[in-house]
């Protein structure tokens, strides 16, 4: 049976980075990729945007990975692609795990697991859309899948629920390649998305952006007819009064991604309800010992760059992994603040330096962060907005607080006095 | 009751209807934009003469139900064909049917409307195989489930469908309701020989179900309950009436008929006129159209919509068997507000409502009815929430007003047997009743030719190899001789290409995304296709030698794509 | 006064822009690219193309593809045009430029992916 110190589940961005880390670092490392080829989403985002943080350029999706791909190919590092992982097991040795792929099953011994799984959709009857059931309701990702992978359009005119960032950019991308994008429509009161992206992908194309409106209900028996969209009220409860029906031929939806943990549930690992992604110490190491998380799996980022950034902090650790007993002190997110990534402090490891991932739970303006431990404010942090689909990056090195695990750190949000 | 006093009785709640009997009807007659005065007036005319039916001859003027819904096609495929049997309906009880009379020497012949089998109340259900405790003697329904429930063991074993039969729990918050409870119970048992039932401590139960509602002071169980994929079900049995020479034409509706002294003599549908010598009418909502087209309309039809919701399969330890809460209450209607339900898949399923409707073919969902259920059936499992929906949809049941069914010759057409008004039991009391449909098919037949046995049945049928389930050394094996079956294209529920490949070679191949998913699973999961739809498109251009943007969804109008986004040439 | 965001990173900073005659006053950006934003932006926009083209192989139905710099906004649904009556009929490596000089513009068609060279 092959061996490995470090396997890494899944090849977009946050296992790349990841595997090349631990690799790095001196780990025997094996990636594993369910598809053919390496990449993860990235394959499809064919947009720019990527990498101005890490490379302070503006590349696409198959760019960025490209550069990834390539340092992973010149390491030489062990992949195994077209492998799905059915079953993963502790024994005193290791992770037993179960590769099914086209040459069969085989199980591999590993020290470590990094969990770099990505994320999926929120689908259509996740959001509880009612009415038929009718081909031409998508998700933005599978739509971008078809046009931009297979050439395909799913569309000729069409309503997007959903102000995410993979809604905006699809509405783009479908109006570049001829369809009528109607609008988009979006529950919240505020956008889900990047601001840039609202302005580049609809306003230079002239699509509305329906805020507090949602769709309702979904005509058409075969191919979908229309859509019934409506105001929504505070509560989120659609308006009889403005209901209207909208005449289109597919409805894409972009209303939220949700971190892929089928197998950190299936090995009973915790997982944080803000997250759905697993609890996690300053390592990325998961509450269950040898096994990290990072990228989308972990926690939904908003840029590839942090993504990146996550693998990395997961494999060098993953790498210089050595079983010993850790003990917690907890981070939790308190007034104004959604979640905080890592959830915990490791107490016992001496080096508790630490990069905060964070997000606001609403539109902020000219107010001051404050990380409190035990109640004590222990540093301030001004802002000038703070957007919850901006994600906020924040190293903070913990090491001089002598933290314990008793000790309960929590990050909130003041609101400067006008 | 005598015609003239129901008649009175009519006209006091409903002045604008009236109700004539003639040739064993009692037609009602009037007119209305309220469907459910409809709905009750019929209802009140049933009479307790089992072979009396209600006609409702009601003018509805309120929305009109859209024209039914009819395939593109337009050939000459089954024109001037002479089929012994021609079966009207790919559902449960059509394809049972088909099966059974596949046994014999006859030409037989299914056709279905839709682009696949079981894509109205037979795909459409919960899936339980009913013990029948709800029913007292005296009607078909509770004959047949008897005799159905049986089947099931060694009809899944043959077809290769999975069945779980993981026993009912009617669950009970009032302790003092044992009594009378019990003394249901005893009738049931052995007065209407639902010899299993029995009453369970509100303990037992909760060692049988840990999530149930500690309240729950005991329950009626029945271990003969159980479950079946409904759809994986008709599949099978199809496929395996077309191995032993039956056929099947999907996307095939009957559009008239022709009736001469008392006897049908053509069959019109879009893909041709065929003359049978039998026809056989499971045609479920539609079955009362078929009737009339014959010239044997003694019958009607109203709609009941009942819609379910699927859990993910994280939520499946919620429940092992099926259960719901009852509530001692006048019964209104023949609503059974739903119930749990572990599904062959390790989902939990449910629901469902119940809800009268004149559209036969409206599948819509809507929020109210998962609200009904959910509300419900908390009361059940009080961990259950909404949360874990992955998916949900509403089926149409076809009952009469006399809440039988109707199993018999026709009455003024003699090459006709109905097969009709099948509603809950009906996936349960479907193979039962199949054998006695071929039976009486075969009896028509026989009275004309010989008709033999046919040897070479084999009631055996394979469905696609589950590699996911199988030992390490079964899948390797297999692995090794078809790689297809290594390569996962559904994350969800771990569902090979290969698998996908197999139900596309299947006896009857339906190469549309939900054709394979319903076969094999592809997109059932939590992430519902958005990652492998493409992938199954895909698979099934390639296998179909066909561009990708001719692969549909369901049916030639259930289109996915609109064609490349390229042209290659200047736009 | 005028209000815009700027596109150049994610930061997406509110610029406001006011014009006093022919000099602009731009203020909100956290660095210096906003700047330079805002005044293309006010004089002559300018985008990044990003698309597929169409290839002659059957694995790979569209390669992705983008402008190597950024072409005047109104020209975007002319460069798409282009792209899509363009076939790919070589296989060629990521960074490789497919059109040069689209429609006028300084700007090539480069290859965005290597998957053609795998």
């Amino acid at each position: 049976m092959k061996q490995y110190d470090v396997t890494v589940i899944g090849g977009g961005p946050a296992g790349l980075a990841a595997a090349v880390e631990a690799h790095k670092n001196g780990a025997k490392v094996l990636l594993v990729e369910r598809e053919a080829r390496l990449g993860g989403i990235l394959k499809q985002c064919i947009h720019d945007g990527f990498g101005l943080v890490r490379f302070g350029e503006k590349l696409t999706g198959p760019e960025y990975a490209q550069r990834f791909m390539q340092e992973f190919k010149d390491l030489q590092i062990e992949a195994s692609t077209l492998t799905f992982v059915t079953k993963i097991e502790r024994s005193s040795e290791g992770f037993l795990l179960t590769l099914v792929n086209r040459e069969g099953l085989s199980k591999i011994l590993s020290q470590t697991i990094i969990l770099a799984t990505g994320c999926r959709e929120r689908t259509a009857k996740q959001v509880f859309i009612h009415g038929t059931r009718p081909a031409g309701v998508f998700t933005a990702g599978t739509a971008q899948n078809f046009v931009n992978l297979c050439g395909c359009m799913p569309t000729k005119k069409c309503v997007i629920l959903g102000s995410g960032d993979i809604g905006l950019i699809m509405a783009r991308r479908l109006t570049l390649e001829g369809a009528q994008v109607l609008g988009v429509y979006e529950i919240q009161p505020t956008p889900s998305g990047l601001t840039r992206n609202i302005h580049q992908c609809l306003y230079d194309y002239d699509i509305p952006l329906h805020l507090s409106h949602t769709v309702t209900r979904v005509f058409g028996h075969d191919r979908l007819t229309g859509v019934e969209v409506a105001q929504v009220d505070d509560n989120k409860r659609p308006i009889e009064e403005t209901k209207q029906f909208i005449e289109c031929d597919a409805l894409i939806l972009s209303v939220g991604l949700i971190p892929e943990n089928e197998i950190a549930e299936n090995l009973g690992i915790q997982t944080d309800p803000h997250t759905k992604g697993p609890f996690c110490d300053q390592n990325l190491q998961t509450l269950h010992d040898g096994i990290f998380s990072c990228g989308n799996a972990l926690h939904v980022n908003d840029l590839v760059d942090y993504v990146s950034e996550s693998g990395e902090t997961a494999g060098r650790n993953a790498a210089k992994w050595k079983r010993f007993n850790r003990s917690f002190a907890s981070i939790e997110p308190s007034d104004g603040i959604s979640y905080v990534v890592p959830q915990r402090i490791n107490v016992a490891d001496e080096n508790m330096n630490t990069i905060l991932y964070f997000r606001s739970a609403k539109v902020f303006d000219k107010v001051t962060l404050q990380i409190l431990i035990n109640e004590k404010c222990v540093f301030e942090k001004k802002y000038n907005h703070l957007r919850p689909p901006e994600m906020e990056r924040l190293p903070f090195d913990f090491t001089a607080f002598g933290l314990k695990n008793t000790d309960t750190v929590k990050l909130l949000i003041k609101e400067d006095a006008q | 009751m005598k015609i003239k006093k129901l008649k009175n009785k009519l006209k006091k709640s409903f002045p604008a209807f009236d109700v004539r009997e003639e040739n064993n009807c009692r037609i009602v007659t009037g007119e209305s934009d309220n469907w459910n005065d409809i709905i009750n007036a019929c209802s009140m005319c049933v009479s307790k003469d089992k072979n009396v039916h209600v006609v409702n001859d009601i003018r509805y003027t309120g929305k009109a139900e859209e024209p039914m819904r009819t395939p593109v096609e337009q050939d000459s495929f089954l024109e001037g064909k002479e089929p012994d049997v021609l079966v009207i309906g790919g559902g449960i009880s059509g394809a049972t049917i088909l099966r059974e009379l596949s046994k014999w020497k006859v030409d037989a012949l299914l056709v279905e409307k839709e682009s696949d089998l079981a894509m109205h109340a037979s795909g459409r259900n919960d899936g339980e195989i009913h013990p029948g405790v709800d029913l007292a003697k005296g009607s078909l329904k509770q004959h047949y489930v008897l005799l159905g429930n049986r089947l099931f063991p060694d009809l899944s074993d043959k077809l290769d469908v999975p069945f779980d039969r993981c026993g009912q729990y009617a669950c009970f918050t009032q302790g003092a309701l044992i009594g009378f409870v019990g003394l249901y119970a005893l009738k049931r048992k052995y007065i209407d020989g639902c010899s299993d039932t029995k009453i369970i401590s509100g303990r037992t139960l909760r060692q049988k179900e840990p999530n149930s509602n500690p309240d729950f002071k005991f329950a009626l169980y029945n271990p003969s309950a159980g479950c079946i994929c409904p759809y994986g079900l008709t599949i099978a049995c199809a496929e395996n009436a077309v191995q032993n020479g039956a056929a099947v034409s999907l996307n095939t509706v009957v559009t008239g008929m022709t009736v001469e002294n008392g006897k049908i003599t053509a069959v019109q549908t879009n893909r041709g006129t065929l003359h049978p010598k039998i026809v056989i009418n499971a045609a479920g909502v539609f079955a009362e159209e078929i009737a009339k087209m014959a010239n044997d309309r003694f019958y009607s039809i109203h709609p009941r919509r009942g819609t379910n919701s699927i859990l993910d399969r994280k939520a499946g330890r919620l429940m092992n068997g099926i259960a719901s809460v009852k509530v001692l209450e006048l019964h209104s209607g023949h609503t059974k507000g739903g119930g749990l339900l572990h599904t062959v898949h390790g989902n939990i399923l449910a629901g469902p409502d119940a809800v009268e409707t004149n559209e036969r073919e409206n599948f819509a969902t809507t929020p109210e009815s998962i609200n009904t259920v959910f509300t419900k059936q908390k009361v059940t499992v009080p961990d259950l929430t909404e949360r874990d929906i992955i998916t949900y949809f509403t089926g149409v049941r076809a009952p009469d007003f006399e809440e039988d069914f109707i199993i018999e010759n026709g009455r003024n057409t003699k090459n006709l047997i109905h097969c009709a008004a099948i509603q809950s039991p009906g996936l349960t009391t479907a193979p039962a009743v199949a054998k006695d449909v071929a039976r009486m098919a075969i009896d028509i037949l026989q009275a004309q030719k010989l008709v033999l046995r046919n040897d070479r049945f084999k009631s055996e049928r394979k469905a696609p190899p589950r590699l996911a389930e199988m030992s390490v050394a079964k899948r390797n094996r297999l692995i090794k001789e078809n790689p297809d079956y290594g390569q996962i294209v559904c994350r969800c529920e771990e569902i090979s290409k290969g698998e996908i490949i197999d139900a596309l070679n299947a006896p009857i191949c339906v190469p549309t995304v939900d054709g394979v998913k319903k076969r094999v699973r592809p997109g059932m999961g939590r992430c519902q296709g958005g990652f492998c739809s493409p992938l199954v498109a895909q698979i099934i251009a390639e296998h179909q030698g066909i561009p990708l943007e001719q692969v549909t969804k369901a049916g030639e109008k259930a289109f996915l794509l609109f064609g490349e986004t390229k042209g290659g040439d200047a736009q | 006064m005028k209000e815009m965001v700027c596109i150049v990173c994610p930061n997406g900073c509110l610029l406001h822009i006011d014009t006093d005659g022919n000099d602009l006053k731009i203020s909100g950006q956290k660095c210096k690219k906003g700047l330079a934003f805002a005044k293309t932006e006010m004089t002559a926009p300018m985008r990044t193309v990003c698309s597929t083209v169409k290839t002659a192989f059957k694995d790979v139905p569209v390669l992705p593809v983008r402008t190597d710099r950024e072409i005047p906004k109104e020209k975007i649904f002319s460069v798409m045009a282009a792209l899509n009556s363009f076939v790919l009929q070589e296989r060629c490596g990521i960074g490789e430029v497919l059109i040069e000089k689209i429609c006028g513009t300084d700007a090539d068609i480069i290859a965005t992916s290597n998957i053609l060279k795998e």
